[in-house]
């Protein structure tokens, strides 16, 4: 062996200790211990035992075995990345997990091969998944020339991903948001809601100054370029789409507050948003109209007690629920999820599973998980502002969008502030999709927050780029030709 | 930099529009924090207590549930385990229009609707209470409901009542403690709760045109008659329209021929009596005149008289633990001269006819408000929630509305005495007189028009100075006031001042 050190290490980098995310893990571990004794014992008295018990440890210790092995492995990987984002997954995970095991596991099933799992050890699987992702991304992604140059290819592939759904899709519950390849179902909009960032980042740092700037007038408003302000026709007429063939107002509602917020975090104009809003009461005020299942949900929002038995059933026993939890909750296991077999409130598991924890856990445990969505949208944007250039901070902050403004949606909605839609509590609810999706985004964020990433070369502008920029061109003398 | 970077230079640093939109995200989930608030903290009681929670459904079907006493502890619903089967047993058939009834089957009403919550023992005490319960294994502490009925006048007044329609309710005017509720006929909520028997008798009742399972004491609509001349005098005195010695030149002349209000003739039966006497209004409750509250009406004006009907509780369901119905003056909505369409209307409603409707409960909070010196205290059935522990929730007397000054309520109080004791008012409520003891009140005759006999209506108080009890009965199709309730209301208020304290 020679003197040399560099050519004997085992590692390409040094192992960087990472002690902020190891104190913070070390807070949400014996919380999430703590969580999993109280309700087995609740679980165990409820059948005739009265003793204190850890119960059954496998499922809470192979969730923290996971969460400290994706630290370890970051640790390992020495790089700068951000040490508060894997905890408050974490914490979001487990109190998730909580909530599986403490549902009945018969509320989903699924066979792989000799296997049977049930709810709960579905769930530890796809977290399991999560955490992968997230370390994986956190250790490998080191550059994001992938996504930066690639953004129309991004693009025409959520767009196919759409088609895919609309065209082979299977419908569950009067909503088609499944497609099946074989034996593994997923809901692709979860993916799309990323991809869909992706692409508003790379179109957005690009096109940002002339998006900024102003030449043409509506009344008060000023609007971008004409040629410009066709992406947000563009999204409009897709969230709409989505709305009207998924029938997924939530995802609908989401991407385009997505792109609202993303377009005036690249122009800073509130106009932009003020179109916007416009175009979004136009179009919800035509769907109102025109689809029952829209007029239903507002009418469940406004007064869900006058068809307690009917269609405002879920809201009306998630409202039950939220009471019955009060200020301090019933204690976990203690709530009443369900009612002999049927679950107290339909999708429980899924669309309700913030109003389930806040049963157990009371307006307490409804602010800390609040809290906990609100730190990781600060370290989300915090990672975004202090990003090297345009595109990182589109992204960064783009990601960090789809998890806090699904919270706020899905939130409001079990709390009746706004409609309800159908979609899952980041990190929360169950869902294999909804879990790898938001995975993909938060260790996207992690790979960002490195800042030791040097930016990429200039770009070549590849084909596609240069016909669009040829088509801008031809639009620019159309409009001066007009004006 | 290249001349292609050139652009950038003009557009705004995204760093300072990620800090708004950051902070318009802080904004939302602050308004979530409060949003959740208004369920888990504002409002988390009344919905635990609604009746159609899961949790207050399933621990209905499994908790023990609290007993209903009397104010002297004497129970009048407990749960009995028949078969190991958790049964709701009913002490009184009495008393079911206050009770109610709980069956597995059909759910609750009356008291054990309102106080479910508390009966199952899901509502607690303190929160301290309510905390330390959660760490015990049964998170159910069943409540013991304290009314303020008295059994024994509950069921005098069923007993005097019979097998007639009608409803009675006593109050106890310087508190609005109701003594009695009685709504005839009635039901055996015992045999609702039953599950072998409930649902054929359940049907039974349903089906019946008599309606037992309506509490006519609180929800059914009354014409009123004559007792409603109280209301139309405490109004015309509180406004100044009338004062108590004015008189009507023209009404003596007017017994004979009838008192023509825009063509509708208003009648009266006393002329016999008083001849040629122009009548006070004391005198004039005194001997029932229809002309001289007729014309009382029409000079206070459909405004007035409609303002004070809605400030004395009409126009809207009282404030009660029981569902009540609204009393009217017109079936109008408000508008030029209070709603009534014309004066004939007016003077009409004036003696308690036209589209005049009231329920019993509202004219026994008017009968006690005059006993009490012009206000009338909110009604209650439940002196006191108790919980296992000794801690209790108790009800305290609370003034509801002010419908007449004092000097108002004590001319109206003295005129009742009249038409009870006086020389020319016994003839009519002579009977409802206790022995010995100075006694107030008003028959009432509602004629309901067409061939049917009217209802019979008295409201009054005894004893006139510090009434301990105020009672409004109605007998339907009882004849003249005189005939029936009059003297049943006698001899409940000469039983329950009997009873001694």
């Amino acid at each position: 062996m020679t003197a040399d050190a560099t050519s004997v290490r085992r590692w390409p980098v040094r192992p960087r200790p990472r002690p902020r995310e190891l104190a913070l893990l070390a807070v949400v571990a014996p919380t999430l211990l703590l969580g999993f004794a109280t309700l087995r014992t609740q679980q165990l008295a409820a059948a005739g035992t009265d003793r204190l018990t850890l119960g059954d440890p496998i499922v809470p210790a192979l969730y923290l075995g996971l969460l400290f092995a994706a630290h370890a492995i970051l640790t390992l990987a020495g790089r700068q990345t951000d040490q508060v984002l894997l905890p408050a997954v974490g914490l979001l995970g487990g109190l998730g997990l909580l909530l599986m095991e403490r549902l009945p596991p018969s509320l989903v099933v699924q066979r792989f091969g000799p296997l049977e799992l049930g709810l709960g050890s579905l769930q530890l699987l796809w977290l399991g998944l999560a955490l992968a992702i997230i370390a994986a991304f956190g250790v490998l992604v080191r550059s994001d020339t992938w996504l930066r140059l690639y953004k129309y290819s991004w693009a025409a592939a959520g767009i196919a991903l759409l088609l895919a759904v609309f065209v082979l899709g299977h419908e569950v519950n009067g909503a088609r948001l499944t497609l099946c390849l074989g034996p593994v179902c997923g809901q692709p909009s979860e993916l799309l809601k990323v991809i869909l960032v992706v692409f508003l980042a790379g179109y957005l740092s690009e096109n940002r100054a002339l998006l900024a700037s102003r030449r043409s007038r509506l009344g008060p408003l000023g609007l971008p370029p004409l040629q410009h302000l066709l992406p947000m026709l563009a999204t409009w007429a897709i969230a709409l789409a989505i709305v009207i063939v998924q029938r997924d107002l939530g995802a609908a509602l989401l991407f385009f507050a997505i792109f609202l917020a993303l377009l005036y975090v690249a122009t800073a104009r509130w106009s932009d948003v003020a179109l916007g809003l416009i175009l979004f009461v136009a179009g919800s005020a035509a769907l109102y109209l025109l689809l029952p299942h829209v007029r239903t949900r507002i009418d469940i929002w406004l007064d869900p007690w006058a068809q307690a038995q009917g269609a405002g059933y879920q809201t009306v026993r998630a409202l039950y629920a939220f009471g019955r939890g009060g200020i301090l909750g019933t204690g976990l296991g203690a709530g009443l999820p369900q009612v002999g077999d049927v679950p107290a409130i339909p999708a429980v598991h899924t669309d309700f599973a913030f109003t389930a924890l806040a049963e157990e856990t009371g307006y307490l445990g409804s602010l800390a998980i609040l809290a906990t969505y609100a730190v990781l949208v600060e370290r989300g944007l915090r990672i975004a502002a202090r990003s090297a250039d345009d595109f990182r901070a589109l992204l960064a902050a783009g990601l960090t969008l789809v998890i806090g403004i699904q919270a706020v949606i899905i939130v409001g909605g079990n709390a009746r502030l706004i409609p309800l839609t159908g979609i899952t509590a980041p990190f929360l609810s169950y869902g294999g999709s909804s879990l790898l999706a938001n995975a993909v985004a938060v260790g996207l964020l992690l790979a960002l927050s490195d800042r030791g990433v040097a930016l990429p070369p200039p770009p070549r502008r590849p084909a596609a780029e240069r016909l669009v920029a040829g088509l801008r061109a031809a639009g620019d003398r159309v409009e001066r030709a007009i004006t | 930099m290249s001349a292609g970077r050139s652009p950038y230079d003009t557009a705004p640093p995204v760093a300072a529009a990620i800090l708004r939109v950051g902070l318009a995200l802080l904004i939302a989930f602050g308004a979530l924090a409060v949003g959740i608030a208004r369920w888990q903290v504002w409002e988390a009681e009344a919905l635990t207590m609604a009746p159609d929670d899961p949790l207050v459904l399933a621990a209905q079907r499994s908790a023990p549930r609290g007993p209903i006493v009397d104010t002297r502890g004497v129970v009048l619903a407990e749960t009995e385990l028949v078969g190991g089967e958790a049964r709701r047993q009913y002490r009184s058939v009495a008393a079911a229009p206050i009770l109610g009834y709980w069956s597995p089957v059909f759910g609750t009403s009356g008291l054990e609707r309102a106080y479910d919550a508390e009966l199952i023992g899901l509502a607690g005490g303190s929160p301290s209470e309510a905390l330390l319960r959660k760490f015990e294994r049964s998170p159910y502490d069943p409540a013991t409901l304290h009314l303020s009925i008295d059994l024994r006048l509950q069921e005098k007044a069923a007993q005097l009542l019979g097998a007639d329609r009608g409803a009675i309710v006593a109050i106890e005017p310087a508190t609005g403690r109701i003594l009695a509720l009685v709504s005839s006929p009635g039901y055996d909520a015992s045999r609702i709760a039953d599950p072998a028997e409930g649902p054929a008798y359940f049907a039974t009742l349903r089906e019946d045109p008599a309606s037992p399972l309506l509490d006519r004491a609180t929800q059914g609509l009354y014409v009123p008659g004559s007792v409603l001349k109280v209301a139309t005098a405490l109004a015309a005195l509180d406004s100044g329209a009338v004062a108590p010695e004015t008189i009507f030149r023209d009404q003596p002349a007017e017994e004979r021929t009838g008192h023509v209000v825009e063509g509708f003739r208003v009648r009266d039966g006393h002329h016999p009596m008083t001849g040629d006497r122009a009548l006070d209004l004391r005198r004039a409750i005194e001997v029932s005149c229809n002309i001289y509250f007729a014309r009382t009406a029409v000079l206070l004006g459909g405004e007035r008289f409609r303002a004070w009907g809605t400030a004395a509780g009409f126009d809207a369901p009282i404030p009660f633990e029981l569902p009540t119905a609204a009393s009217q003056l017109t079936d109008r909505p408000p508008g030029p001269n209070g709603g009534f369409r014309d004066d004939a209307e007016l003077a009409n409603a004036g003696y308690g006819q036209a589209q005049v409707l009231v329920t019993p409960l509202q004219m026994a909070l008017l009968a006690a408000a005059v006993a009490n010196d012009g206000v009338a205290m909110r009604p209650h059935l439940v002196d006191a929630v108790e919980w296992s522990d000794g801690s209790r929730r108790a009800t305290a007397p609370e003034a509801w509305r002010r419908i007449a000054a004092p000097t108002s309520a004590a001319v109206v109080r003295e005129a009742m005495q009249q038409a009870v004791e006086g020389r020319w008012g016994r003839a009519f409520a002579g009977a409802a007189k206790v022995p010995g003891v100075p006694t107030a009140g008003k028959s009432g005759t509602a004629e309901l028009g067409g061939s049917g006999e009217p209802h019979s209506w008295f409201i009054g108080f005894a004893p006139v100075e510090g009434a301990r009890i105020a009672v409004a009965v109605v007998v339907e199709h009882g004849g003249r006031g005189a005939e029936r309730a009059v003297p049943l209301a006698g001899q409940l208020m000469a039983f329950y001042l009997g009873l001694g304290r």
